[in-house]
């Protein structure tokens, strides 16, 4: 066993020497990267850390997933260099950043993504609009819903009859921020509104039970429940297609951002470079499509490039 | 050799100051530690403070001690409500700090867990301190143990992935196993008495808690097969609906009934076995006189052995009551965490631990939310420290009530 | 109620016992159910299921394993029959990796034995037929000749992986070590020619390329590289399936988890808890014991000391969230920062101790398990009756000399007991840990080849709340819940265990110190 090992390994090494001598590189990068945030982003910045760490032995990534919530406050205290997160930075966040640090954050779009209203297979129900959602989602009812829908007859459904259940995310997610934004204009959640700490909760609670309706990330579909066509003020109807959520039509579509404190002037570290580096690469882009987000348009990804500096995708 | 007294001396000295050092190291350290785990209370308390004082508008906060628990009105609603929204979207909203509504919700899960895990709990004691055959029983005590041994974590995924979508879909089911099991058992009884007297001897009432199971699990299934049946005949053929008409209440599948079950299953150990303890533990003389003058053993537990342990049983019952209060991931995994305040047990429920746990790590250090979540630790803490602090001092009584009587412990 | 109301001759002793004996005989089967569905669930998912090709009615093929089956919801009365789920796999194919298939839509299931399932690291598995090989572009097998050689080209892989790994575990990481700690040029240059050998690795995995199918048709090239491993379940004996079985538990065991949690191990989250509860284990004993030492013997008996003893005896019952909370901002906010204030200023604003990590994790649940420690010991030292010590000290023992000699020889049992009751309280404990630090993923355990090799700083995974994790944020939930069955049995068997433990000594402490009288 062990002469084996030391054969082969002496053979190999001169093979190595003798392929690599011009491939060898210099600027090897090292370190750990410390990453606060997201729980949406969490499952694609794993990926992306494996990834990295594939491309990079030397680098590794911690993870700490918790809600984009949690970013904003991580990467001011300095907690974190990375803050994932499923939204764009709140003024408020943002100011309490540059009033700390002095600069803004760095903002890089990493992937889109959207929310999708589910219901169970088995639900009738094709489409809504979005005052419909307004008017089942909420109480208060800014968007535009006018009567508060809690039957699933209200919506023209027969079967299932009875009381509609709704199913969310807990209120540090982006999930849950975003969607109170978008579809419920800032306006209150009902209370009867089931909060689970995870959008898989969220798409399992749902895919038991024809008569629950909820909402969570594109990226938790499963076979279990259905994503509903959304219906907007002027009557377009959009599915939450790959390509309608790239142009940001769809209208709870969403981009997935990375923000860096990165002082104004300075060149990205290594490991964080690298990083980034694998995101906007086509290889990082493909895992974005494997893990059901969409990947960003090609002028998105080079504008960025650009922006920090990157060598162009080889 | 000529005078061995100076290093006797001098060892003897040493000795002692040794001795004296470790007396010293040990005082301190023992307070110490003494110290740092009551440091808990005095922490939560010092943080909890500058929510209310020196005064509520110093620290910029929008809360009093009545906007914490009296309804508010809100805008865009008629009347003031008791809401818990702590995150804001948007610069215009301010956040919502109702905290009753994450109090009741604590309440209810611990009611209903208790509801579960009492009577099983207290029954399956009664069996076990006067009926159960000594081996068995010596089996028996430890894996009920190492029920309370189980995670909560497992407990809540099971619960809340597992059995929460199972009762919603089997809906009628689980309503006939919960009528069917208690007359089931008691025909398993009944049908005892009727047995032959050598079958009887191979079945003994010690044992009955090993074979009443197969008897169960016939009645399970027994419930499920003729679930369909019933609801056709009695719920118009669709329970939910006829919960809603008939009695206006709204199922929901992660609700306090099912955090009752996974919750009581979770305390009911601790409550057996402190239960346990206390009813095997009366003095063997008073059973003896009871039973001497003819009683039977169920009238000698009713009128003897119940009212001198039921000190011992009341601690149980709080101790579990500690327990179920404080119950952080089961509550989260299987409660649905919607802030309600209604006494449906269909409705689901938002307790204080489970939202320290999730909302704790992203609330800004030293904020208003922050502060108002640790108000949330120190309430548990309080609770759970009266309420054991009560069973301690009942338990105590106990034990000399009981050498009073008994002589032996 | 009263019993009296029945003629005893017919009751015996009433009905009210057989209500009793019944709440055990729940409570039982409640426990046995709960074991059995985790143990069934969870060790099921390792044996290879069989693959089945289903034809349907309107001619579509589809295949895959069959996962279960689900009658006709209560909403859907009259218009649906029985539905089956199967994992059909094939991701980057289809756009889902599950399908459900009415049982009426159903023409023909059968079992062709050439049906191939692949292990892939991205897209999930394949589950379909393999064509072709080929190396370079050039066919080394095709059709029936393409297993076997599949199985070589496999083996061959995995010897270029291991040497892959090697590399990285000998060189490539010690020497990252080296330039983290400061710019480093020989170690740069030794980085870089490690990193292009591994480079070099690379490509000559790359070379091997699969043609596969699917059953409806359509192919698909794949790069050997990115297959993981490959089986004919319809094609296994038994025997083998059983060896696949124990294969697959022991990876589940011994490697890290893959694909955002939803595939692979969890060795990191076994590690991570073992060595978190070892460190909280070596923090609590000792002051545990020094507490009880000093409540017993030498504080003074007073009323006060009684109180704080009643205290101590509650704080076991406080909630662990509350300790969590009193970890997250005393340990890691006040302590971790100004830790860090003092001594890792070079790093701030990357906190070093200011964050949730392993050290941390460790104190919470030492303070959290403390009153166990504490009471046991003390129910131990109590036992001791007083002639022991009156003895000792008659000798002309002092008193450190009767504690050490005497009195603590004798409560040794009680005391391991104590330690055992909080090692099994603390492995299974989660809410805490969610304030102070774990990590969703950290692949990289908290003990390494680095000065000072374990890393107190580090944030570590734990058992508890992989499954919390995986269950709840996981991304595709039906394929991550075998794996949280398999957790969660595996969190339950440490836990029994090291309470069987507890049980097996105490009962041993008895009967040795059973002849004692008690105080």
């Amino acid at each position: 066993m062990l002469r084996r090992g030391k054969v082969r390994r002496r053979w190999l090494g001169v093979l190595m020497l003798v392929l690599t001598m011009p491939m060898a590189m210099a600027d090897e990068v090292v370190g750990t990267l410390g990453a606060v945030g997201s729980d949406t982003l969490a499952g694609l910045m794993l990926r992306w850390g494996e990834q990295l760490t594939d491309r990079h032995p030397g680098v590794r990534l911690q993870l700490q997933a918790s809600g984009s919530a949690s970013a904003p406050p991580a990467l001011m205290a300095g907690t974190t260099r990375l803050g994932p997160m499923s939204r764009a930075m709140s003024d408020a966040e943002r100011g309490d950043f540059v009033e700390h640090h002095g600069y803004p954050p760095v903002a890089i779009e990493v992937a889109r993504d959207a929310l999708v209203v589910v219901v169970h297979r088995h639900n009738p129900l094709e489409g809504l609009r979005l005052t419909e959602v307004d008017a089942i989602f909420s109480d208060t009812r800014r968007c535009g819903g006018e009567q508060a829908i809690t039957r699933w007859r209200e919506l023209g459904i027969e079967r299932p009859d009875g009381p509609l259940a709704l199913h969310g995310r807990n209120a540090a997610s982006g999930t849950y921020g975003l969607f109170r934004q978008r579809a419920l204009c800032n306006g209150d959640f009902r209370v009867r509104l089931d909060e689970h700490p995870g959008s898989a909760a969220v798409v399992a609670a749902v895919a038991a039970s024809p008569r629950a309706i909820g909402y969570a990330g594109r990226n938790h579909l499963t076979a279990g429940v259905r994503a509903l066509t959304l219906v907007d003020a002027e009557g377009n109807a959009y599915r939450p297609d790959p390509e309608r959520v790239r142009q940001g039509d769809y209208p709870l579509s969403r981009t997935l951002y990375l923000y860096l404190n990165l002082p104004p002037g300075q060149a990205l570290p290594g490991p964080e470079r690298a990083f980034v580096e694998l995101i906007l690469s086509p290889e990082g882009q493909e895992t974005v499509t494997e893990l059901g987000f969409v990947a960003l348009p090609q002028a998105t990804l080079e504008r960025q490039r650009r922006r920090l500096g990157l060598n162009d995708a080889p | 050799m000529s005078d061995p007294s100076p290093s006797l001396h001098l060892r003897q000295r040493l000795r002692r100051g040794r001795d004296r050092l470790a007396t010293a190291l040990i005082t301190a350290g023992g307070i110490g530690v003494v110290a740092a785990l009551l440091a808990i209370g005095v922490f939560l308390v010092v943080e909890v403070l500058p929510l209310f004082w020196p005064a509520p508008a110093d620290t910029g906060a929008d809360v009093s001690w009545q906007a914490l628990w009296l309804p508010q009105s809100y805008e865009g609603y008629d009347a003031p409500q008791h809401r818990w929204q702590p995150t804001v979207t948007s610069a215009e909203e301010r956040p919502q700090y109702g905290m009753t509504p994450l109090v009741w919700g604590t309440l209810k899960a611990a009611a209903w867990a208790l509801v579960i895990a009492v009577p099983l709990a207290l029954g399956a004691a009664i069996h076990s301190a006067l009926f159960m055959s000594r081996r068995l029983r010596s089996r028996i005590k430890p894996t009920l143990e190492l029920m309370e041994a189980l995670p909560g974590v497992v407990i809540g995924f099971i619960a809340g992935l597992v059995l929460a979508p199972w009762v919603e879909r089997h809906l009628a089911g689980a309503l006939a196993m919960v009528v069917l099991l208690p007359p089931g058992v008691l025909i398993a009884g009944w049908g005892w008495t009727r047995l032959p007297a050598p079958l009887r001897r191979g079945l003994p009432l010690g044992w009955a808690g090993l074979w009443l199971i197969p008897w169960l699990l016939v009645l399970v299934t027994a419930a499920l097969a003729l679930a369909p049946w019933l609801e056709a005949g009695w719920f118009g053929g669709d329970l939910r609906g006829w919960l809603e008409t008939r009695l206006g209440l709204e199922y929901a599948s992660r609700n306090a009934v099912i955090v009752g079950l996974a919750m009581g299953f979770a305390v009911m150990p601790s409550i057996y076995a402190l239960a346990e303890d206390a009813l095997s533990g009366v003095p063997a003389s008073l059973a003896e006189g009871a039973q001497a003058l003819g009683a039977t053993r169920w009238q000698t537990l009713w009128q003897v052995m119940l009212p001198a342990a039921s000190p011992g049983v009341f601690s149980a019952v709080m101790i579990g009551a500690g327990r179920a209060v404080g119950e952080t991931m089961i509550v989260l995994m299987a409660s649905g965490n919607a802030a309600l305040m209604t006494l449906s047990p269909f409705d689901g429920m938002r307790s204080m631990a489970a939202s320290i746990a999730i909302e704790l790590p992203e609330a800004a250090l030293g904020g208003t939310h922050y502060r108002l979540l640790l108000l949330a630790a120190l309430a548990l803490f309080v609770f759970t420290f009266l309420v054991n602090t009560l069973a301690e001092v009942v338990r105590v009584r106990l034990r000399r009530r009981y050498r009073r009587l008994g002589g032996a412990p | 109620m009263m019993p009296r109301v029945l003629p005893r001759r017919r009751w015996g002793e009433g009905p009210w016992p057989w209500l009793a004996a019944g709440s055990v005989a729940l409570s039982l089967l409640a426990l046995g159910a709960l074991l059995l569905l985790l143990a069934g669930r969870g060790l099921g998912h390792f044996w290879p299921a069989p693959v089945a090709l289903v034809e349907l009615e309107n001619g579509h093929r589809l295949a895959g394993e069959a996962v279960k089956e689900e009658p006709p919801g209560e909403e859907a009365s009259g218009t649906r029959g029985r539905e089956r789920l199967y994992r059909t796999a094939n991701r980057d194919l289809d756009a889902g990796s599950w399908t459900w298939v009415a049982l009426e839509a159903i023409a023909d299931v059968s079992h062709p034995s050439e049906l191939v399932v692949l292990e892939r690291r991205r897209w999930g598995d394949f589950i379909g037929r393999l064509v072709a090989v080929e190396r370079d572009g050039r066919a080394l097998g095709e059709g029936a000749s393409a297993w076997p050689v599949l199985q070589a080209r496999l083996d061959a892989l995995q010897a270029l992986r291991d040497e892959q790994a090697r590399l990285r575990r000998e060189s490539i990481l010690p020497l990252a070590a080296r330039l983290a700690a400061g710019p480093d040029a020989e170690a740069s240059r030794e980085l870089a020619l490690a990193n292009a050998r591994r480079r070099a690795l690379q490509a000559e995995a790359d070379r091997d390329r699969l043609v596969l199918e699917s059953v409806d048709g359509r192919r698909l090239e794949q790069p050997l590289a990115e297959v993981v491993r490959a089986w004919r379940p319809n094609a296994m004996s038994p025997l083998e399936k059983l060896a696949a079985w124990g294969q697959g538990v022991w990876r589940f065991l011994s490697e890290g988890p893959r694909a955002a949690n939803t595939a692979g191990g969890v060795w990191p989250a076994i590690f991570g808890t073992v060595l978190m509860v070892l460190l909280m284990s070596v923090l609590v004993t000792p002051f545990g014991v020094l507490a009880a030492v000093y409540l017993n013997e030498v504080a003074h008996q007073g009323r006060l000391t009684r109180l704080v003893r009643i205290a101590v005896r509650n704080l076991a019952g406080v909630p662990s969230i509350v300790y969590g909370v009193f970890g997250l901002g005393v340990f890691v906010h006040g302590i971790g920062g100004s830790l860090d204030g003092w001594f890792f200023e070079e790093a701030l604003p990357s906190p070093t101790f200011g964050t949730g990590g392993l050290l941390w994790a460790s104190l919470t649940l030492a303070l959290l398990t403390l009153p166990v420690v504490i009471v046991a010991t003390e129910e131990g030292l109590a036992r001791i009756p007083d002639h022991q010590r009156e003895g000792a000290l008659a000798l002309g023992a002092t008193r450190l000399e009767m504690l050490a000699r005497v009195v603590l020889p004798m409560a040794a049992p009680a005391m391991l007991t104590g330690v055992i009751l909080a090692v099994a309280r603390a492995a299974g404990e989660v809410a805490p840990l969610m304030l102070v630090g774990v990590a969703k993923l950290a692949p990289q355990v908290p003990v390494d080849g680095d000065f000072p090799f374990l890393h107190l700083d580090r944030k570590f995974m734990h058992l508890g709340y992989h499954i919390f994790d995986t269950a709840f944020h996981g991304g595709d939930v039906q394929a991550a819940l075998p794996l949280v069955y398999a957790t969660a049995l595996l969190l339950v068997l440490v836990i029994l265990v090291l309470n069987l433990t507890a049980i097996f000594l105490r009962h041993h402490l008895k009967v040795r110190h059973g002849a004692l009288p008690r105080v």
